[in-house]
């Protein structure tokens, strides 16, 4: 659906501090996907993804959505920002509508749809992210932090977007809210089959979310794969300054102590299997 | 448009005016602005000019910081230009409809606008090359005295100081706010002026309430940390003055020595 070609960034162009960010970059997002952006602070992911909605235009390499290359002349972005929906971080700063309903229908609006259809996704959405109907009519100022989170993602959602970027969604955000937003996206995706690309620095989440992982170093792409694949490299990614999911570093350890697994588990549901399947095998072996 | 706002914006640099004790940039500021005043002939505004030229090469800054500073009060220029330019009585040189310009407009247009002009220049070289501790350090100090009078100088100095430390944190959230709308389809550049007006509400209601949530959360900090605004306090970097200070004196009083000379006199 989306193909990134040889992305190249530089930011404050020809000045003092002129400053190479991203470097030939190239991956795709297909329908459905799940998509775990993770790296370092600094390693260029917030620049990378403010290219996906052309917020930012590379100055080498080209994005493809749909087949068409969005820097071509005449291509017109506002349509883009309609299909590639972009949660930032803390995006309940961004609130500012009279009320809750009114703030959700403003993106949709905003990008051709008429009141009607607009009010209906909003009304769709904000059912989704679990926001009940007493509170439509409220100023969004007079909610409490998660649920002003929830809204503005749903203020996204409601642009109907075929692929959903979001950056730290979850920073700041209790547990149970947390989880909460985290599979209501894995519902959407399912149910409307979109893309997500979730970046994070919380690595548990990824392992447990995603099903592709890309991991940026230095701006530059160092790793991609499936997560398996991915976090099961920890040297490689301590070396670079980046964690691994507690449970991996864990069963990581039970290996060394000659506990007879092949890898290590990167979930916690994964690494019970594993265990209790060992034991059995045992079990059945006495 | 509203990216690359720089008043109040410190460009780092190791040069010999950014080494100037804060007190004396401001005392040069203000004694090249009274020259301002002080010039009768505009052609003098040339020799003015080529003096805050050399001071920003002194300063290793870019002349395109110079123009920078400008963008933000182009209007007002224009303004001032335009009516000056006809509301001066005098010898009439052309007729516009039913405006007349006469040769004093003209020169009295020119003259007024570079004033502004280079006033905003001096100034945009004083943040440049000071930051705002610096900033603020100096005008307390400077002014210092009248705290015998009980004005509270040093509540002052502080306020001045915050303000100058937001303005680049105000910007910063300004481009994300712009980003993030951008992303739910607003335009900033390619629309009505009447739509453009509804879209910067959706910038300004949100900078406004983290603007009021930082300071909110800034006075708690600074309270936490037994700040009360009294007393006299040791300072992390006291102002001295140095033997560069004093060249700059001695320059600077010979300037306007010269400018008044040159104004009493009334040779040109």
């Amino acid at each position: 659906m989306m193909r990134i070609e040889r992305l190249g960034f530089t930011y404050s162009k020809n000045t003092v501090d002129e400053c190479r960010v991203l470097e030939d970059i190239s991956f795709h997002i297909q329908e459905g996907e799940f998509i775990g952006l993770i790296g370092s602070s600094g390693s260029g992911k917030t620049t990378l993804i403010k290219h996906l909605n052309g917020l930012l235009k590379a100055d080498s390499g080209a994005v493809y959505f749909q087949g068409q290359n969005i820097y071509d002349k005449g291509y017109v972005l506002s349509k883009l920002r309609k299909e590639v929906g972009l949660v930032f971080q803390y995006p309940e700063h961004q609130l500012f509508g009279r009320t809750v309903l009114a703030d959700v229908c403003f993106g949709p609006q905003n990008l051709g749809m008429s009141k009607e259809e607009a009010e209906k996704s909003a009304r769709d959405c904000l059912e989704l992210v679990g926001i009940n109907e007493s509170y439509y009519h409220t100023s969004p100022f007079e909610l409490s932090g998660g649920q002003k989170r929830c809204v503005a993602i749903a203020g996204i959602l409601a642009m109907q977007p075929k692929i959903l970027v979001m950056d730290e969604p979850a920073a700041g955000l209790d547990p149970e809210t947390k989880h909460m937003i985290f599979d209501l996206v894995e519902e959407i995706r399912k149910k409307r089959n979109i893309a997500i690309v979730l970046v994070s620095h919380h690595m548990e989440d990824v392992a447990y979310y995603a099903n592709k992982v890309l991991v940026l170093h230095q701006g530059r792409l160092v790793l991609t794969g499936e997560p398996e694949e991915v976090f099961t490299k920890t040297e490689f990614l301590r070396e670079i300054g980046m964690d691994v999911p507690q449970i991996t570093s864990v069963t990581e350890k039970l290996m060394k102590e000659g506990f007879p697994m092949v890898n290590p588990a990167i979930t916690v549901k994964e690494a019970e299997e594993r265990i209790l399947k060992v034991f059995r095998e045992r079990g059945g072996a006495e | 448009m509203i990216r690359d706002i720089t008043i109040g914006q410190y460009y780092a640099q190791d040069s010999s005016i950014h080494k100037l004790d804060s007190r004396t940039k401001l005392m040069g500021v203000l004694i090249y602005i009274v020259a301002l005043f002080l010039v009768k002939n505009p052609w003098w505004y040339l020799l003015l000019f080529a003096v805050i030229l050399a001071l920003y090469r002194l300063a290793k800054v870019p002349y395109g910081y110079l123009l920078r500073g400008l963008k933000g009060i182009v209007i007002l220029l224009i303004f001032t230009f335009v009516f000056r330019l006809i509301s001066t009585p005098g010898i009439p040189v052309a007729q516009l409809w039913i405006f007349t310009i006469t040769g004093e407009g003209i020169t009295k247009a020119i003259s007024l606008t570079v004033r502004i002009a280079l006033m905003i220049i001096g100034a945009s070289l004083l943040s440049y090359t000071s930051t705002p501790r610096e900033l603020a350090d100096g005008l307390e100090k400077a002014f210092g005295f009248l705290e015998k009078i009980h004005v509270p100088i040093h509540d002052m100095a502080v306020i001045v100081m915050i303000a100058f430390r937001f303005i680049p944190i105000l910007i910063e959230e300004t481009n994300v706010l712009m980003d993030a709308q951008a992303s739910r389809g607003v335009e900033f550049e390619k629309c009505s002026v009447w739509k453009k007006c509804r879209n910067i509400f959706s910038l300004l209601l949100p900078l406004f309430l983290s603007a009021v949530r930082r300071s909110s959360d800034l006075a708690m900090a600074m309270e936490a940390r037994g700040y009360s605004g009294e007393g006299e306090t040791s300072r992390m970097y006291p102002l001295r003055y140095h033997s560069g200070d004093r060249i700059a004196y001695v320059l600077m009083f010979l300037f306007l020595a010269g400018v008044i000379v040159m104004r009493v006199v009334n040779i040109y």
